[in-house]
């Protein structure tokens, strides 16, 4: 009988703790970048590794091995400090989704609302970030981050509150386990599955939201001063918060790793893997918005929708 | 509080360097500075020791896009010096292959300015089209870009039969291409949003700035050069010059969608009555042209294109002056950005079709009285009218 | 734009898969020495000052720049003998400028007494 403890360590370390999680998070990123370019008619990664799956992690490699400049004039502890805290606060909420079995990890009531904040938490780092490197285009980028953040912050919250509301529960275990006995809540609440898949790709900073990184128009945004092992980590911690918004609709939205038969880890990716091809699909097909566009198309249609869902719960009874 | 940005040289929106530094409010642009000359190569002062047959390839890469207009626009300057009259089958090829160069611009133009809204996966398509039309110029030149077709006196490549068939499949596949894109525009809301009511250019502002090409057109103006001062064989070939009435980045993309299939429609016609003859009148190596000046205007895909040759009865030009569409678009570019957001100041500067390695500056230099002074646009203009009104005497 | 999921990718994976050369590309021109007669037409017409005469008529040898060469093909067009003639190839990296030079030489006629 293997003692409680080491179990606990394996669980914690191995699966479905940090390795997994961490060739999950670069796993998703390939098949991303394969998926927008299958879209797109041309190729995605191919050389490294067999179909090009290890390039992430080349990538990553590369660039933890890059100098890496600090500029003069920036306030240095919250600069040093941001891409660490960025990674750290893009794992810890994924040890509270269940991958395994039931129950994850770490769970209580009210995780739920855990999980929301430090997803709040991730956003106002960004801010930080680019305030913190003093350039103009950071600053640009900093300021559209924190804007976006008052886009889409209310209509996620209010969303991801509908499934814990039918539940009963603010925890997410029970909340995939009560989806487990009923149905999936994309059925009974399509409004509010829709919502969330928009508002998460705001938070994802995903083109159509990309605005705090706009490529063409201010040179990566707030990221731009960040180079060799803190872009390492940023990009890193970017792939985690992909892997997080994919597996927060999967456990609120699609049932966890329930299937119709058994409960299993492989039924758990199979779903996470169909919101990535979503994610990725809406990715390559959309053009990028303005930011006022944004501010005022969430206010106007995002929040309403997703009070509407939640009268719609409350008069239903369900 | 007002914060400058510099935009460029280096910046991934832009191909090629130019700076402008713009003074931001909160989002909105309130004044912009304008600085030039970073592809400047010389190429004014390189002419002045060549001769003129060698000069054909210079002038073709003064843009690696609309280097056919060039060339068409400076050996039709030197034609006209000579007094040669090129034959009618080398003036339909010259149409032919500068209608092909409008459209693998235009598709690029479209690829690129999907790209500055963010919107990657039409600037693949876009460029995945532009692969056909580049594929037809291979065949019939040689070579993708800079195709050395051009030369005084005629052109040195035929089109021959079997290239026909093939030219007419790819342009069967372009118009339905164009159909599709046409769709997109019109329909994608995003698009819309992007590009309706951005980078307004009123006509009366249009006119007063001198802009050129789909910029001027798509604000209502009717100005092309191969309508008001026909050259090769575009008096022989009915079509259409299109215009839209609004002024901003959207017009410009549905006047340049629209070019895009008069252009095919050009090229059919061109090949379907095209005359048999030679393709070129040869002209001496070492030629001696007359004393004299030539200025000829062509209309390049991105606008107008002027070539001003001066010689002085050796077989050297004396002087060659280029003002590209893209110099004479530039203030109109200046007063378009003030005023609109950040966000938008990428896809307005797409929408001139900027090609800044065609817009350089120009010393004149005078070497009788061995002083320098800088030529600008107004001097030209004068000193073109006069002389035009001396040559035909009115 | 699903459709465009089922449609091959169009970009060639270089070098492993290669398009052929079309007809009449323009590359890498050559010379077949013993056939010049040295009237430098083709010094004179090259754009890019390519091309170098050592000698004097029937003795004259060449000295091709690939470097400055814009492969533009008027030195074929020029040459009244047909001396020149082009190739196709187009892969042309060299390691350093030296190489960049070919001299075609003429075989020397041994003296027979």
């Amino acid at each position: 009988m293997v003692p409680e403890e080491i179990w606990i360590l394996i669980e914690t370390f191995l699966f479905p703790g940090f390795l997994f999680l961490f060739f999950l998070a670069f796993f998703t990123e390939w098949l991303d970048r394969k998926i927008v370019a299958k879209f797109q008619n041309r190729y995605g990664p191919l050389y490294v590794g067999p179909k090009g799956i290890l390039q992430p992690i080349a990538d990553f490699i590369k660039l933890l091995s890059k100098e890496d400049i600090t500029p003069r004039m920036v306030d240095k502890i919250p600069f040093k400090l941001t891409p660490i805290l960025l990674l750290t606060l893009a794992i810890t909420p994924l040890f509270c989704i269940p991958i395994l079995s039931s129950t994850a990890l770490i769970s209580f009531e009210g995780d739920l609302i855990a999980v929301m904040f430090i997803m709040s938490l991730t956003a106002l780092l960004v801010f930080i970030g680019g305030w913190a490197s003093t350039n103009r285009f950071s600053s640009i980028g900093s300021m559209r981050a924190a804007l976006q953040l008052f886009a889409y912050e209310i209509p996620m919250n209010i969303v991801m509150i509908g499934p814990a509301i039918t539940a009963g529960s603010l925890s997410i275990s029970k909340i995939v386990d009560w989806q487990a006995h009923g149905v999936w809540n994309m059925f009974i609440q399509p409004i509010g599955f829709i919502v969330l898949i928009v508002c998460l790709m705001a938070h994802l900073q995903k083109v159509p939201f990309d605005i705090p990184e706009a490529e063409s128009e201010i040179v990566s945004g707030w990221i731009v001063e960040f180079s060799g092992k803190k872009l390492a980590l940023i990009r890193l911690a970017k792939n985690f918060e992909f892997v997080l918004a994919s597996s927060l609709i999967t456990s609120l939205f699609l049932g966890g790793p329930y299937g119709p038969l058994y409960i299993s880890p492989i039924i758990f990716l199979a779903k996470f893997f169909l919101c990535v091809f979503i994610l990725s699909n809406l990715r390559a097909a959309f053009a990028r918005y303005r930011i006022d566009h944004l501010l005022t198309g969430a206010w106007k249609y995002l929040t309403p929708l997703a009070l509407l869902q939640i009268t719609l719960i409350k008069i239903w009874g369900i | 509080m007002t914060f400058e940005i510099p935009f460029g040289p280096q910046h991934p929106a832009l191909e090629e360097p130019i700076n402008f530094m713009f003074e931001i409010d909160e989002e909105r642009v309130v004044n912009v500075k304008l600085r030039l000359g970073y592809v400047h190569r010389g190429i004014e002062k390189i002419a002045e020791s060549r001769n003129y047959q060698q000069l054909v390839y210079l002038s073709e890469r003064i843009c690696g896009i609309c280097s056919f207009a060039h060339t068409l626009c400076y050996s039709q300057s030197v034609e006209e010096l000579l007094g040669l009259e090129v034959p009618e089958r080398a003036k339909f090829i010259r149409t032919i292959l500068a209608e092909m160069e409008r459209i693998q611009n235009h598709y690029l133009w479209l690829g690129l300015t999907a790209k500055e809204m963010g919107f990657e996966t039409l600037f693949m398509y876009a460029w995945r089209d532009r692969e056909i039309i580049i594929r037809m110029l291979d065949m019939i030149s040689g070579k993708r870009v800079n195709y050395g077709v051009n030369t005084i006196g005629g052109v040195r490549r035929d089109i021959t039969e079997s290239m026909i068939g093939r030219i007419e499949e790819s342009l069967k596949h372009l118009e339905v291409r164009a159909e599709y894109y046409t769709k997109v525009c019109t329909k994608d809301p995003l698009i819309l949003r992007r590009t309706v009511g951005v980078g307004v250019l009123r006509p009366r502002e249009a006119r007063a700035l001198c802009a050129v090409g789909p910029t001027a057109r798509a604000s209502g103006i009717a100005h092309d050069i191969r309508a008001d001062d026909p050259y090769a064989a575009y008096g022989e070939i009915p079509f259409k010059v299109v215009t839209y009435r609004g002024c901003d980045v959207a017009s410009r993309m549905y006047v340049r969608i629209d070019e895009i299939k008069e252009s095919i429609k050009i090229i059919r016609y061109a090949l379907k009555n095209m005359p048999d003859g030679p393709i070129r009148v040869r002209v001496p190596i070492l030629m001696k042209v007359p004393k004299g000046e030539a200025v000829s205007r062509v209309e390049a895909p991105r606008g107008e294109n002027l070539h001003f040759l001066k010689s002085n009865g050796s077989d050297k030009p004396e002087r060659w002056k280029i003002r590209a569409p893209t110099l004479a678009n530039l203030s109109s570019l200046c007063r378009m950005l003030i005023g609109i957001n950040l966000a938008d100041i990428p896809v307005v500067i797409a929408g001139i079709d900027p090609c800044i390695a065609c817009a350089e500056r120009v010393v004149l230099i005078d070497s009788k009285r061995d002083k320098w002074k800088i030529w600008n646009g107004k001097d030209l203009w004068r000193y073109a009218n006069e002389w035009y009104r001396k040559k035909y005497g009115f | 734009m699903f459709k465009n999921l089922k449609e091959k990718p169009v970009t060639l994976q270089f070098p492993y898969e290669r398009e052929e050369p079309v007809e009449g590309v323009r590359a890498k021109v050559s010379w077949e020495i013993d056939k010049c007669i040295g009237c430098r037409r083709c010094v004179i017409i090259c754009p890019g000052n390519a091309i170098e005469l050592i000698g004097r008529g029937r003795q004259a040898e060449i000295k091709y720049n690939v470097g400055r060469c814009l492969f533009c093909g008027e030195c074929i067009d020029v040459c009244p003998t047909g001396t020149i003639y082009a190739t196709k190839e187009f892969e042309l990296v060299f390691n350093n400028r030296r190489e960049m030079i070919t001299h075609f030489r003429r075989k020397r006629k041994t003296k027979t007494s």
